[in-house]
């Protein structure tokens, strides 16, 4: 069996990188003494995921986390040891307890939403009407240690329409982002095209960035969350 | 909680997390609760200071007494200093982000010479003046601990006062004492805390002290060195003692720690199974200053490592010491530790192995559930080399190590060495070639195959000072350069790897360890034309360091080649550490000849004087009959 738990990564600690979350993470498990387990061998490591990383620098509402259990344990205590050993700025917002052969959460991760707050000097209202008439947006994407090597994507296979209401000098945005298994794409590199291809003032580099959820999606298309009805 | 540092200046800099806290374990007291505040200043970066015992034993034990809240901070790396520069954000701490210049201590650890810049800039970036005779009513009492306070001269100027010695006691003893005089309205103002505060042993207040040089030459020694230093009134006191905990078994040591997000150079739960060494190795610092041995009992460390890992949901424990392979019940330990953790996944690990006290069933056993190298450290490559230093080990002690290594499964070795010892001869250094090879000759006979792989890692000796050869001339860098290269030469070799340090940084670190007051002088001048991060040989500038230093009517050899004459004054004495000088004029001349002094915990007292001075005694579980 296994223990699912939808957390937040919040504020204070949004500049922790996905490799120091998944640390900490582990290493409140071990504090709140679960009997989690172990993979074979040498090094033996914690058999846990996250669904979906998350940049530095962007707050989250719905991380979600599985860990492989090695015995049954009750959702109700176990959750109090966790919520214990966890440091600031980590919460457990729902969980659940499921068989080892439900399909891993990373699998089932279709779709994430966000929402950005932006300084910006104007509504921008034309500009994203642009961007979300437009049929194809066209993103030349860098390949992950490919040394300044780009490829090209679609944006509007994973982003299609973006939604906006200005206030006082700051821009609020907000967009769901598809995650499929060929890849998914950036908040911050939306933010990029919209800045550069679509001419919205953004200051970017102060941009305060929320994955709002993370949900996957039934043949209809339809929202369907991610872990059960354990809600807090 | 204070004002956050801006995203765009967190996503623009390396490694963000180092800034924003929030650790699991950190201790955030409200204002209401605070009645003296304290940041524990560590020089270097955040993943370094992080690493740092001595400041989770403070932070544990300060947080642990009612009003007194201890925070921390760490010198910004360069690239944030850089944005805090251009938005003028003041260096603050990390749990209430609240600016250096508004708590009443910032206390500094003196880790390594090469780290004083750093004080200075954390000092700026703190916003607090940077000399103590200027500073203001309501700034904080910049202080200051750690190894290097047994010569806290080159920071006389910009330090309010010093703690020797050993803190778990006498911190608690200075904010006590500060509570009371805050309490009382701050009367007389600093000055006057000052002055309260020089009544606890191990105080040292700088600016109590005249020194005075030689004018001119006197009995053989040259005009310009060092000649006194006295108190200006009655209150200092003439020799300031080191304070030590005489049993460690009774004070606190900190079960819940804060646990970093990110990796951090030690990132496990250091448990410190013993203090001091008394092997009496002739250039360590630490062996001299940190005695007398004192263990902590089997039973209590068991119990401190449960607790620990409980809190902390670390995999490793490293126990930890200056010389761990002596510590008397080591084997039962580690046994018992291993046994009682291995269904948690949790690992024991050993620092650093001496050759002759070595134990392979040992280092299989800390194996067990994690494979981790093999690491020794003969210092010196001859015989006679290692008789001077009295390292007390032999090439036979080495070989029988690393053979019973080789035969349980390893084939690789580090081993660390130093040049530029006293009386050093080019023979003792081609003998570091001729031991690495004989490491893997040995690795052959063991296993009937070669292919051993040794690391060579070599150090440039430093002079220290309360060492025996704390009157010994440094080698100038044309000579550890050649020496360095004529062991590079002997040891292209397959599967040796020769390591060695940059030699000019050794010459700043012998200037400063062996340095006087004035030096303050060189020391901020440098720190003004960009000195940074010293010990980060990309940010080191020797060029800097001379020219700062001959600006200040100084002379770097004099400092750190110079050999010093038998009864030359040294402007650290009256900082007392309870070593004896005539004790360390004794093992220096026997060093001259080869002449071993014994491990007292083992033999006779050699009278070093420590336990005498500091009323203490030697702790060893095992001969005290358990």
């Amino acid at each position: 069996m296994k223990l699912r738990m939808q957390i937040t990564k919040e504020k204070g600690i949004r500049f922790v990188s996905h490799l120091e979350y998944m640390r900490t993470i582990e290493r409140a498990m071990r504090r709140a003494k679960l009997p989690v387990a172990y993979s074979e061998g040498f090094n033996p490591h914690m058999k846990f995921s996250l669904a979906s990383a998350l940049g530095v620098g962007i707050t989250s509402k719905a991380e979600f986390l599985e860990i492989e259990l090695a015995q049954e344990i009750e959702l109700e205590s176990a959750l109090e040891k966790v919520a214990l050993a966890l440091p600031l700025g980590i919460h457990i917002k729902a969980a659940d307890i499921v068989d080892n052969k439900i399909p891993k959460l990373m699998a089932s991760a279709a779709c994430a939403d966000y929402l950005v707050q932006v300084p910006c000097t104007q509504a921008c209202a034309e500009e994203l009407h642009k961007f979300n008439a437009a049929v194809s947006v066209l993103f030349q994407k860098p390949i992950p240690k490919g040394r300044g090597k780009t490829k090209e994507i679609e944006v509007k296979n994973f982003i299609t329409r973006v939604d906006g209401n200005f206030n006082n000098n700051n821009l609020e945005l907000k967009f769901s982002c598809k995650i499929t298994p060929t890849g998914s794409m950036k908040a911050t590199e939306l933010l990029k095209i919209l800045r550069d291809q679509f001419a919205l003032p953004i200051l970017l580099e102060q941009a305060d960035i929320e994955r709002t959820d993370l949900y996957g999606l039934n043949t209809k298309g339809e929202k369907k969350a991610l872990i059960g009805d354990n809600n807090f | 909680m204070r004002k956050k540092i801006a995203i765009d200046i967190l996503s623009s800099v390396e490694k963000p997390a180092r800034y924003t806290g929030m650790e699991f374990g950190s201790i955030i007291k409200t204002e209401e609760e605070t009645e003296v505040s304290i940041a524990l200043a560590f020089p270097d970066v955040y993943e370094v200071g992080m690493s740092y015992l001595g400041f989770k034993i403070l932070y544990h034990i300060l947080n642990a007494q009612p009003g007194v809240a201890a925070e921390r901070t760490y010198s910004p790396w360069v690239d944030m200093e850089a944005k805090m520069r251009e938005h003028s954000l003041p260096l603050t701490s990390l749990e209430t982000m609240k600016p250096l210049q508004e708590f009443d201590f910032v206390g500094f650890t003196l880790q390594y010479e090469l780290s004083y810049t750093n004080i200075l800039n954390m000092l700026d970036l703190g916003g607090i003046t940077m000399f103590a005779a200027e500073r203001g009513e309501d700034e904080p009492l910049v202080i200051a601990g750690g190894p290097c306070v047994f010569n806290p001269e080159p920071l006389a100027d910009f330090v309010d006062f010093f703690i020797v010695g050993e803190g778990e006691e006498v911190m608690v003893e200075v904010m006590q004492l500060y509570k009371q005089w805050k309490k009382a309205g701050k009367p007389g103002g600093r000055s006057e805390f000052l002055r309260r505060v020089v009544n606890i042993t191990g105080i040292y207040v700088p600016s109590f002290y005249k020194v005075e040089y030689l004018n001119s030459s006197a009995e053989g020694i040259p005009a310009g060195c060092f000649k006194s230093v006295t108190p200006v009134n009655t209150i200092a006191p003439a020799v300031v003692q080191k304070r030590i905990v005489k049993d460690l078994n009774t004070i606190d040591f900190p079960t819940k720690i804060v646990v970093p997000y990110g990796e951090i150079v030690h990132d496990r739960i250091m448990l410190e199974i013993f203090r001091g060494c008394s092997r009496g190795c002739r250039f360590c610092h630490a062996g001299m200053v940190y005695r007398p041995v004192r263990e902590r009992k089997p039973e209590v460390l068991k119990e401190l490592a449960r607790k620990l890992v409980d809190s902390t949901g670390y995999n490793e424990i490293s126990l930890v010491s200056l010389s761990t392979a002596d510590y008397s019940c080591l084997e039962p330990l580690v046994h018992d530790l291993i046994n009682e953790f291995k269904e948690e996944k949790v690992s024991v690990s050993l620092p650093s192995l001496r050759v002759d006290s070595f134990s392979v069933e040992l280092a299989k056993e800390v194996q067990a559930v994690r494979k981790s190298g093999l690491t020794f450290a003969p210092e010196a490559g001859s015989q006679r080399m290692r008789d001077v230093i009295n390292k007390g080990v032999t090439e036979e002690d080495l070989m029988n190590a690393v053979g019973a290594a080789f035969a349980n499964g390893w084939a690789q070795v580090k081993l660390y060495f130093m040049i530029g010892l006293p009386g050093e001869t080019d023979e003792d250094i081609l003998a570091i070639a001729e031991l690495a090879k004989a490491v893997q000759g040995k690795y052959k006979e063991v296993t009937g195959k070669g292919g051993a792989k040794v690391t060579v890692s070599v150090a440039s000796f430093v002079p220290k000072p309360y060492t025996p050869f704390q009157w010994v001339g440094q080698n100038d860098i044309a000579e550890i350069n050649r020496k360095q290269m004529l062991l590079k030469d002997a040891l292209k070799i397959k599967n040796i790897t020769y390591q060695y340090h940059d030699s000019v940084t050794s010459v700043i670190e012998g200037v400063f360890a062996r340095g006087d007051r004035r030096l303050g002088k060189a020391l901020y001048l440098a720190w003004q034309r960009g000195a940074k991060f010293d010990g980060w040989s990309e940010h080191f500038s020797y060029e800097r360091w001379i020219k700062a230093i001959s600006d200040s009517g100084l002379d770097k050899d004099f400092y750190a080649t110079r050999e010093r004459t038998q009864n030359e004054a040294f402007p650290w004495e009256h900082i007392q550490p309870g070593v004896a000088r005539e004790f360390l004029w004794e093992e220096y001349e026997k060093s001259k000849t080869g002449i071993l002094t014994e491990d007292c915990r083992h033999a006779d007292c050699t009278g070093c004087g420590v336990c005498q001075n500091l009323e203490a005694k030697i702790i060893d579980w095992k001969s005290n009959g358990l």
